[in-house]
């Protein structure tokens, strides 16, 4: 049993590189990439787990990192958007994404590309419904979702 | 919103070292997937000194079947839920229940255990387990002891679980799955929002209704059962007129407030509406499951 | 896709077509949907907003607020927040070296408050300290002793007599005005003349970025990042507020995270705390919003209560108009004076009224300011007009379109205000092509058959047109910087922000087009206002139509640079010089030809200006506020939405099956950006329709957050969209563009309302339509 008054020594795989790191228990998942790891692709909305805009994967599955304790990542496996140069269903959204216009202020991109690559990395060819289950948790104020639903459906013919 | 305070942290690997810590300081609370919790601490609401993290704890982690009841550890998250092979083939008014709380996101991290722990009288798992009368086996320093589900509840926030104890499993009767289940929720939108009403309803039935149950959450203090309308339909033939006689009682039997998510004369009307609709979908037959 | 009359204006599209020697179709950029040049660095997180250019070095500021709707401030006592280790300074009005003052048009609002505080969350200190938790425990520890007063949450109260008084010289911030005709006369005139009180409610903007500033020091000036809507705007604040010259004030305009009309209001207030808390601890400081202080204490679209009476005759033709306005401002006037007067010169509707008496009232209450928000006024106001004007249809027993076509601003009609309108008005055309898209009529007829069971089904349309920049007589201007690099790429410079909604990238688009070089040549500078010429605020829908014609000018001057000069290079006579695919050859001989690097290389060596500045001034307009009558805007977007709505009448549920949206947005720069507008102001109408409503308790809001303000998520927008662009181009703009951001989200909430209309029967005149409301609305059964 870790016993821990202040600080503790956690270690995980932030995008395929392991990291060593003392953290607050008292910090999130999402303060310890943003502000000590200088990851800044999850972003800072609404911190309570309403906007997904700080999504990451943990142990390969789409969470809200805002409301993940720090400490609890210890021996867990964190991928963002930096760390999926060169994954094949990464890239299909990145280009998708880009070439139906499903970015706007940008916001929530980052989150959104990660919920859609946990469908792709599952369903091949996702319905409908299945795009909207996967992104429901990502709020965009932007685009009305319209062309970021084209951007997955697109992403999976290409995949195909 | 307030920034997280500082606490100590926690985290045990088995039951027994979790309620040893639990049992050492007063001021400890455990924490699972921390989905609603962390936001209350961020509103405010409460303070943590020291948490104890169960989510490690692997025997608090499981779905399965045994001495005629469905089994599922309280750290077991609601996406382990909502792919189980076993609760999906055999009673899967829960998962029907769990397929729209919160997000992927929240399903990813929050807990069966954590959702009803918190008390929420909206809690969406509340009421497929009511209906189903699930059991939750309690483990405290002292040993463990088993109770009805309808039992757990006292008011919003708060639960039977004294200070030094913590949900360990959760029992569903294997047989129940013989019976049709419907779980329907009204939202103020599609997805990811908490329920203004929600229902479950577990019923067997050919020309009339061999047994029926019905719960409700969001409606009153509590997750409820609508006792007098099942006692009013058990028995009778299945039809619209008795549905609809029936079905009127819901509205007596939920005693909701009104708050920001609606009000109480339109959380009663929507009681009867939706209890209406899952008997009706039951009937039909009409089951989504994954 | 039609023009309708030769143009002879200055930069319309002959004009264009003219200068760059091209027909429309051989253009490269201007037209054509690209790709976002910025798509792969928001992918990747690599766009920097403000909160991500946070470095350990800066210090937090947090702001102690108020927790009174309405009280004297007694005392504020800091001492005990000094004590905190960490905090370095608590900020109180008292401390503001220039003034206190940020009100917009009307100087009633202080950056802190000092005498009295009028809503919940309105500022009273700044506590910077050394990290976050200081700051947090630094806010908790000032005490401020209140002297509570009596409180005004309504408006309707607060415009009688005896209601306790927001500001001195009453609860009335303003008033407007128009007169047009003889209403009496008007409406003796009519055969159907329809009345209604209509209701709307506070919208959060709710973008998902927080607003942020950081402050640093810097020599003897200071610098302030952060996302806004004008730099500078917020450095004419900064400078009042801190008492240094404009000039030691360096504002940049960071990527904002979504912006709606949020941060135009907003950027200049937390800059300017954040540039107060760095010159007084000479430390550079951030101010970044929690989403529950943005949700309380950020401005929002003004709720409004509006009594619209209007008249017909039995052919379909308006005779009158006579409407009472009441926007709440709450706390503060903010930019009350042109929210309301927006809604005054729109109140009509798009359509030819011979007779109007218009009345608007600005009303205080003690609750949060209200602002800026897409559409600013119009969405209030057309949910009225264009309920009214299918009442009108209904009782006259004309459809709904061919009622509005009877009586849509043409070429050569007149508005509300009486101004005549020469050119560029595709609201005729925008209704037909919308209609035709949706099937109006066979629709219309069809959806009569969903009328049984549960769920039944309707279809609505409504209109709106909107007034590009800013309003009445206020002169508007844009500016923009082109420089040719040695190398023959264009460093762009326009302080039109980054929103998410591509101005710049329209911009950029045209100065390539212009010089004809690939888009990847001309790169967009961050807005900065020590080096930006300032194209003034991005408002208005004015972004790329102002600003880009301000791109086109200085890109034309450095085209005519560069055509001299290859005239000299090339030995060929200047009208045969053509630039094509960055190239400048002799037409008579392309082989005779000179790469742009080269061009841009003997530019500086032949001593040739390769920098330019551009300027567009918005043609003049004239108003005169006594009548309300005269030129209030320069040009308007038209546009039209039809929706099929699914209405539970057991829930009262609205869901939105399908939407057709069409716009006249005078020329397409980019048709892919617009629909990425159109489709996103769809979706926020959606919400302000149905489920969106800032919701208080005693002036305290009670939904700060996404748990209970629910806006639309993927599965609460329809699946089919279809968005059609009309172009009537302008005369006076770069291509002929006009605006739509704004415009798109106009007329949504009225085009589901006459939806639900057609489908139950029964009209909601009160936003939002939430579940609730409906289902009881249709218990109460047909009014």
């Amino acid at each position: 049993m870790q016993v821990n008054t202040q600080e503790i020594i956690i270690s995980f795989t932030l995008n395929g590189e392991k990291v060593v790191k003392n953290v607050q228990p008292n910090w999130t998942l999402l303060d310890l990439l943003r502000k000590k790891l200088r990851v800044r692709s999850p972003k800072e909305g609404c911190l309570r787990g309403d906007c997904g805009a700080c999504t990451v994967l943990l142990n390969g599955k789409p969470v809200n990192s805002c409301l993940v304790l720090a400490p609890k990542v210890d021996g867990a496996t964190i991928v963002t958007v930096e760390g999926l140069k060169g994954d094949p269903v990464f890239e299909a959204l990145k280009e998708t994404f880009a070439e139906k216009g499903a970015v706007q202020c940008g916001f929530c991109t980052p989150g959104m590309i990660l919920s859609a690559k946990y469908l792709l990395d599952r369903k091949k060819n996702p319905t409908q419904e299945e795009i909207e289950e996967a992104i429901e948790g990502n709020l965009c104020r932007c685009t009305g979702y319209i062309k970021i639903v084209e951007a997955i459906k697109e992403a999976a013919k290409k995949l195909i | 919103m307030k920034l997280i305070p500082p606490f100590t942290y926690y985290k045990p690997e088995t039951i027994e070292e979790a309620i040893s810590l639990l049992d050492e300081f007063k001021e400890a609370k455990v924490i699972a997937g921390g989905t609603d919790l962390i936001p209350l601490i961020r509103d405010g609401k409460y303070t943590p000194q020291k948490m104890v993290d169960i989510s490690f704890i692997d025997e608090l982690n499981f779905v399965r079947e045994e001495g005629g009841y469905i089994k599922i550890g309280a750290a077991t998250t609601h996406s382990d839920i909502l792919n189980s092979k076993i609760l999906n083939e055999k009673t899967n008014v829960l998962v029907q229940a769990v397929k729209n709380l919160g997000s992927p996101q929240i399903r990813n991290l929050g807990t069966i255990g954590g959702n009803l722990c918190n008390a929420s009288p909206a809690a969406d798992t509340a009421p497929p387990l009511l209906v189903l009368e699930a059991e939750l086996l309690i483990q405290g320093s002292k040993g463990e002891r088993r109770i009805p589900v309808k039992d757990f509840f006292l008011g919003p926030g708060k639960t039977i679980l004294k200070r030094n104890e913590i949900l360990r499993e959760i029992h569903i009767p294997s047989e129940v799955g013989k019976m049709k289940g419907v779980f329907l929720k009204l939202g103020r939108r599609e997805a990811h929002t908490l329920s203004i009403v929600c229902t479950a309803v577990l019923l067997k039935a050919d020309t009339e209704f061999e047994d029926i149950r019905i719960a409700l959450g969001a409606v009153a203090p509590i997750p409820i059962r609508a006792k007098e309308t099942e006692s009013y339909l058990r028995g009778k033939e299945v039809t619209e007129k008795k549905i609809d006689e029936g079905t009127e009682i819901v509205k007596k039997e939920v005693k909701p407030i009104t708050d920001v998510r609606g009000t109480k004369e339109y959380r009663t009307e929507m009681s009867k509406v939706f209890v209406k609709r899952a008997i009706n979908k039951a009937l039909k037959g009409e089951v989504e499951c994954k | 896709m039609t023009e309708t009359r030769e143009v002879t204006a200055e930069r319309g599209p002959f004009f264009f077509k003219r200068e760059l020697g091209k027909e429309e179709g051989e253009y490269k950029l201007v037209g054509r949907e690209i790709e976002r040049p910025d798509a792969f660095s928001k992918i990747m997180g690599l766009t920097k907003f403000t909160a991500d250019r946070l470095t350990e070095d800066v210090c937090f500021g947090k702001i102690v607020r108020s927790k009174y709707p309405h009280a004297l401030i007694k005392r504020v006592i800091v001492d005990e927040a000094l004590q905190i280790k960490g905090v370095l300074a608590v900020i109180t009005a008292k401390d503001v070296p220039g003034e206190n003052q940020i009100g917009y048009a009307i100087p009633d609002q202080p950056l802190l408050a000092d005498k009295k505080v009028r809503y919940i969350g309105e500022p009273i200190a700044i506590v910077v300290a050394e990290n976050e938790y200081a700051a947090e425990k630094g806010v908790e520890a000032v005490k401020v002793e209140y002297d509570p007063l009596p409180a005004v949450f309504d408006p309707l109260e607060a415009l009688k007599p005896e209601a306790p008084k927001v500001h001195e010289k009453g609860n009335v911030a303003l008033t407007t005005i128009i007169r047009k005709g003889d209403v009496e006369k008007g409406f003796k005139e009519a055969d159907v003349v329809v009345e209604n009180i209509y209701y709307t409610q506070r919208q959060e903007h709710a973008y998902l970025e927080p607003e942020a500033a950081i402050a640093y020091p810097e020599g003897d000036g200071i610098r302030v990042v952060l996302c806004t809507q004008s730099p500078f705007l917020v450095r004419e604040f900064v400078s009042r507020v801190t008492g240094y010259s404009q000039s030691k004030i360096k504002v940049i305009g960071a990527p904002a995270g979504g912006a709606f009309g949020g941060k135009d209001d907003m950027g200049p207030m937390v800059a300017s705390k954040a540039a107060l808390a760095a010159i007084i601890t000479k430390k550079p400081v951030a101010i970044i919003l929690d989403k529950e202080e943005t949700f309380v204490a950020s401005n929002k679209r003004h709720p409004a209560i509006i009594r619209y009476k209007s008249g017909a005759t039995k052919d379909g033709k308006l005779t009158a108009v006579e409407i009472e306005i009441i926007y709440e401002t709450g706390a503060y006037a903010n930019r009350s004076p042109f929210v309301l007067w927006r809604a005054t010169v729109h109140s009509a509707g798009p359509y030819v009224v011979p007779n109007a008496k218009v009345d608007g009232k600005s009303v205080y209450t003690n609750k949060v300011f209200s602002g800026s928000f897409r559409g600013f006024g119009d969405p209030q106001i057309h949910f009225a007009a264009e309920q009214q004007m299918d009442e009108l249809a209904e009782k006259l027993g004309i459809d709904p379109v061919e009622f509005r076509l009877r009586n849509v601003l043409k070429e050569g009609t007149r508005t509300v205000c009486n101004q005549l309108l020469e050119e560029s008005v595709g609201m005729e055309e925008t209704l037909k092509k919308v209609a035709e898209a949706a099937n109006w009529k066979k629709k219309r007829e069809e959806l009569k058959k969903y009328r049984k069971g549960s769920k039944v089904r309707g279809i609505g349309v409504a209109c709106a047109y909107h007034g590009i920049s800013t309003s009445r007589g206020v002169p508007d201007w844009s500016a923009a910087a082109v420089l040719l690099n040695e190398d023959g790429t264009i460093t762009y410079r326009s302080t039109i922000t980054r929103l998410g909604q591509g101005s710049l990238i329209g911009h950029a688009k045209i100065v390539a087009e212009i010089l004809d070089i690939p888009l990847e040549w001309v790169h967009i500078e961050e807005p900065d206002t020590s080096a930006s010429p300032n194209a003034r605020p991005t408002h208005g829908s004015r972004g790329l139509m102002t600003g880009g014609t301000a791109a086109a000018d200085a890109a034309l001057k450095l085209r005519r640079t560069l055509i001299k000069l290859a005239s000299e290079l090339l030995n060929c006579d200047e009208k045969n010089v053509k630039l094509e695919n960055g190239k400048a050859f002799c037409a008579l001989d392309p082989s005779n030809k000179i790469e742009f690097s080269e061009l841009a290389k003997e530019t500086y060596q032949r001593g040739y200006q390769p920098a330019y500045y551009g300027f567009y001034f918005v043609p003049r307009r004239y108003f005169d506020p006594e009548t309300g009558l005269g030129v209030a805007y320069c040009v308007y977007t038209y546009i039209a939405n039809i929706v099929e709505v699914e209405v539970d009448k057991e829930t009262g549920e609205v869901k939105v099956l399908e939407a057709y949206t069409g716009a006249d947005v005078g020329k397409a720069i980019d048709p892919g950006l617009i629909e990425g507008q159109m489709q996103g102001a769809l979706a926020q109408g959606i919400g302000y329709a149905i489920s969106e409503e800032v919701a208080f308790n005693d002036g305290k809001i009670i939904n700060p957050n996404y748990t209970d303000y629910i806006i639309p998520t993927v599965k609460d927008v329809p699946r089919k969209v279809k968005v059609v662009i009309i172009e009537k181009p302008y005369s006076s703009t770069a291509f002929g563009a006009k605006g739509v951001a704004e415009a798109a989200l106009i007329p949504t909430a009225p085009a589901i309302a006459n939806a639900v209309a057609h489908a139950t029967g029964v009209r909601v005149r009160n936003l939002p339509l939430t579940k609730e409301k409906v289902c009881f609305k249709l218990k109460e059964g047909k009014k």
